[in-house]
């Protein structure tokens, strides 16, 4: 993953009032030296993992500022790869962040290939039927619209009878669904693609009106400097807040409990509030950690 | 003249190799400059042509072959459809030669597609791959390519990125045909070194420009340099140094023969001091002048200093016919000169040293050449060879000058006294101091044999204020002993130069308590001939305080009878010349009765000098003279002597037989 400098340099004095005496190295890496590994949580993992010695987590790169791919175009890079190494480091395995269809998480998660999923992943109810959720992070939903609004959406009434562009599978689908009650002869022609790349493109050449994406990823879009010209903010409105949660499968509660509790320690060493903010995304902090609290 | 002509050569050749040099050291510069700028332009193109064609490539990138694998996976292959559309969309391309590889590599450097259907290649190793591999594109520039037959080729290695979510497949290589970029590049270049040579070829002639000018202002400074050290501004003739130098490298030279002549102008310091400095120094331009004319081109005429001029006579060892020359260029020298519309005449001393007979070192030569012209002075041709023989070590005038000075300090002068008498009385009425050097060696020696040496140096002052105190001294003396003489003292023109001489005389007669109206200062006629301010002014202030002013030696000299009237002169004593030979001579006699007439009408005394006969006394005391001074009636002598005179014969003097 790349860091910029300056972004490393301001999240090392918070590192160092944490204990931490990693400076050169990347903040969030597994070799943090304030993280040592949990014999207790490493235990809590199921055998394979322990015998693998890697965490195999599921995420749909397209979604930055949690998971995207860095400049190289080979790594997977933002806040949840950050997250998850240091979920490593206490856990005692490798991370490895595997790119995969946002709507195959949960089944991959379900049937073993991946031992979790982390891509800004609301925690839903149903959702939660097939897998657990350890929540993490609480965002809700935004409208981001060509820069200049030339479609005037300024809420999500506005979208009736236009092109709505979201990613397969995500909230923002049901989301839009929901809201077709409110169109009164026009549908909004909610169209969904595999990433959520594949839906800015639409917006970006303006084959769609609009693009709901979680409040983190739209406002990188509309401050970076490469893609701000191009995207801004249909409101600051928030809709329908949630929680992100690492699925876990049902049937591991020791894989989940120990996430929870890996997690919590990140929270108390300070560790989750630096990577928080290190990615811009501190607004979606959480005070506790908790098991399956979507709503 | 040959020893300037060859310094002029030997310094046209150092300027020449200066010149090279400089020349050559500003060729470097430019050279490396110009080296520098080519090759840099020529590394910019390449640069440039490399930079273009990476974004080219990554234009084909994005527009060409990242659409045609959309949802591709590298590590299963391209299935026909990604095949079909990469080929459709890259053939032309390809095929007109534009692009001249064009292939796709999966991570592991495995071939995935190639233009040419060649899969075979793994470039796993290739450290450009590596980078491309990760994220960093490069392009470089191949000679000539893989295959031979094919020219160079800019090869450029980038990702392939064709999802949007900027996740990379493999690697894309594309090799561009360089031959029109290098064409281009090559003639920017060929443009660029034409306007470059232009630039330095005249930045290089600006250069040898300042060079050569530089070099020609050094040389001309240089030159005037050594011209001006080995030669007399005043008058452009050599030095001292160069006639030191051309007269050793005459007297070095085998079998050399030839003369060393010095010459000095005879009373220079009266026209200097009278006439000032700026007449003294035109004199002095004339007798170079005259003497360099009157001489051949081979000798050389040196100006050594003051009024002493060097001449180097080279192969001359005909003693009487050197003598018979020096004597035609002492006539050239003496004739007339108008110097500030005044008239006057020079005349000038030439001593003449042969070598090697007579000297073989120019030290020798300088020596008794010099000895040769203080003879020259004294005797009467002016012009003297050196003769062993004659030689006299105490007519070196240094000599004798270092001996007068220490004289004046030791008291080794003394004054003797001769009166003047009023012819109609008898009576004495003043005293002429006249100086005297008890010499240790040489006995009493007259003024004549050392007075111009003092004259010729600044020993006259301290002389002059000598006798002036002496004489002052001993007329206190003798009013004391009831004789009421006044005392009559000779001042150089030199002395007149300075107002400070006013001072002096004052100082001395207020020591001496003797009244002003008891002194005489007698002063040659040459000294009031010209108008010169200072002295006018000098003689207005002595006679301001009462003392009175003779003009010594009347007639012989030159005095314009304007300036004897504008000065106030008391006395006038007509030089002996006229008075000796009074009885013989009816225009001696006319020019003496008009002599005294004249003084009369101007309200001067007269006196007559040299008077030895009772007759001659008789015959000025019936021409009006009023007083006389000379043998007839007592020789020079201490004072203590002149008083038992006078008062044998109560206060006239008897008159004595000539000697």
């Amino acid at each position: 993953m790349l860091v910029r400098r300056t972004a490393l340099a301001s999240l090392l004095p918070a590192l160092l009032l944490a204990g931490c005496a990693a400076a050169g190295s990347e903040p969030d890496q597994q070799d943090a030296p304030s993280l040592s590994v949990d014999e207790d949580l490493h235990a809590l993992l199921p055998a394979d993992v322990r015998e693998r010695g890697v965490l195999r987590i599921g995420t749909d790169p397209s979604y930055a500022p949690m998971s995207s791919y860095g400049e190289d175009g080979r790594t997977i890079v933002g806040m949840e790869p950050d997250l998850g190494d240091a979920l490593g480091d206490v856990l005692g395995v490798d991370v490895r962040f595997v790119d995969t269809d946002f709507t195959t998480i949960l089944p991959d998660v379900d049937t073993g290939r991946l031992d979790l999923g982390m891509s800004a992943m609301t925690d839903t109810p149903e959702r939660a039927e097939q897998v657990d959720f350890v929540n993490y992070f609480s965002a809700g939903t935004s409208i981001l619209v060509q820069r200049g609004n030339p479609a005037g959406v300024f809420e999500l009434e506005d979208l009736c009878g236009k092109v709505a562009a979201v990613e397969k599978g995500t909230t923002q689908v049901d989301l839009l669904d929901r809201a077709q009650g409110r169109c009164d002869d026009e549908p909004i022609d909610v169209r969904t693609y595999g990433t959520n790349s594949d839906a800015l493109v639409q917006l970006r050449t303006g084959r769609a009106a609009a693009v709901l994406n979680d409040l983190p990823p739209a406002a990188l879009l509309v401050t970076d400097p490469d893609t701000k010209a191009n995207y801004q903010l249909a409101s600051t409105a928030q809709l329908e807040p949630g929680l992100y949660g690492v699925a876990v499968d049902k049937d591991l509660p020791g894989l989940r409990d120990a996430v929870q509790a890996a997690l919590e320690v990140l929270v108390d060493r300070g560790v989750y509030a630096d990577v928080l903010a290190h990615w811009g995304v501190e607004d979606g902090a959480v005070q506790d950690v908790t098991v399956n609290s979507g709503r | 003249m040959a020893w300037s002509q060859r310094a002029a050569r030997r310094r046209v050749h150092k300027g020449t190799t200066l010149l090279a040099i400089y020349a050559a050291a500003s060729l470097v510069p430019v050279l490396a400059l110009g080296v520098t700028l080519v090759r840099g332009y020529h590394d910019a193109g390449i640069t440039r042509a490399t930079s273009q064609a990476l974004h080219q490539v990554a234009v084909i990138e994005r527009m060409v072959v990242s659409p045609a694998l959309r949802d591709a996976d590298f590590s299963q292959g391209l299935t026909d459809s990604e095949e079909y559309s990469l080929r459709l969309s890259t053939d032309l391309a390809v095929y007109d030669g534009g692009v001249a590889r064009l292939r796709l590599y999966d991570f592991d450097g495995h071939v995935v597609f190639a233009e040419n259907g060649d899969t075979g290649t793994v470039l796993a190793d290739d450290p450009a791959f590596q980078r491309a591999a990760n994220g960093k594109p490069s392009a470089t520039l191949l000679d000539s390519g893989d295959a031979s037959s094919r020219g160079a080729v800019i090869r450029v290695l980038a990702q392939v990125v064709p999802e949007a979510t900027g996740r990379a497949l493999g690697v894309l290589e594309v090799q561009l045909t360089y031959d029109k970029i290098a064409d281009q590049i090559a003639a920017e270049t060929r443009a660029a070194i034409i306007r470059l040579a232009i630039g330095l070829a005249a930045l290089y002639a600006v250069l040898g420009l300042i060079s050569w000018w530089t070099t020609r202002a050094l040389g001309r400074h240089a030159a005037a340099k050594e011209h001006q050290a080995l030669h007399d501004p005043l008058t452009g003739l050599p030095n001292r140094d160069l006639f030191r130098r051309v007269s050793e490298r005459a007297v070095e030279r085998a079998q050399g023969r030839g003369a060393l002549v010095l010459v000095d102008l005879d009373r220079f310091k009266e026209v200097n001091d009278t006439l000032g400095h700026h007449a003294g120094d035109e004199l002095l331009q004339v007798v170079g002048r005259r003497l360099q004319e009157s001489l051949r081109t081979d000798d050389t005429v040196a100006r050594l200093g003051g009024d002493e001029f060097g001449i180097l006579l080279p192969g001359e060892s005909d003693r009487a016919a050197t003598v018979e020359l020096l004597t035609r260029v002492r006539e050239a020298v003496g004739a007339e000169i108008t110097l500030d519309d005044s008239t006057l005449t020079v005349d000038a001393s030439f001593g003449i040293c042969f070598f090697p007979d007579d000297a073989d070192t120019v030290e020798d030569l300088l020596k008794n050449a010099d000895a040769a012209m203080y003879q020259g002075k004294h005797g009467p041709t002016g012009v003297v060879v050196y003769e062993e023989s004659a030689a006299r070590p105490a007519t070196d005038s240094l000599v004798l000058q270092r001996e007068l000075r220490r004289a004046i300090a030791d008291d080794q002068l003394l004054l003797q006294y001769q009166p003047k008498l009023h012819l109609s009385t008898g009576q004495v009425s003043c005293v002429e101091a006249l100086v005297r050097w008890q010499h240790p060696e040489r006995g009493l020696l007259p003024p004549i044999d050392f007075l111009p040496v003092a004259e010729r140096s600044e020993l006259i002052e301290p002389l002059t204020r000598w006798v002036l105190r002496q004489a002052l001294t001993d007329c206190a003396r003798w009013a004391e002993a009831g004789r009421p003489w006044s005392v009559a003292v000779n001042v150089s023109a030199r002395n007149l130069a300075t107002l400070e001489f006013v001072e002096v005389v004052r100082e001395t007669l207020a020591a001496t308590a003797v009244p002003p109206e008891r002194l005489y200062l007698e002063i040659t006629e040459t000294a009031v001939a010209f108008d010169a301010g200072q002295v006018r002014e000098v003689v207005e202030r002595l006679a301001e305080i009462g003392i009175s002013v003779s003009v010594d030696d009347f007639g012989v000299g030159y005095t314009g009878l304007s300036q004897l009237r504008a000065m106030s002169i008391r006395e006038i004593k007509i030089d002996r010349a006229f008075i000796a030979n009074l009885e013989e001579s009816q225009q001696d006699r006319a020019i003496v009765a008009s002599v005294i007439d004249l003084a009369h009408g101007l309200g001067c005394t007269v006196t007559a000098e040299g008077v030895e006969t009772q007759q001659v006394a008789d015959w000025l005391a019936d021409a009006g003279c009023d007083h006389g001074q000379g043998y007839l009636w007592l020789r020079p002598s201490p004072w203590q002597e002149i008083v038992p005179a006078g008062e044998a014969s109560g206060t006239a003097l008897p008159a004595s037989p000539a000697p």
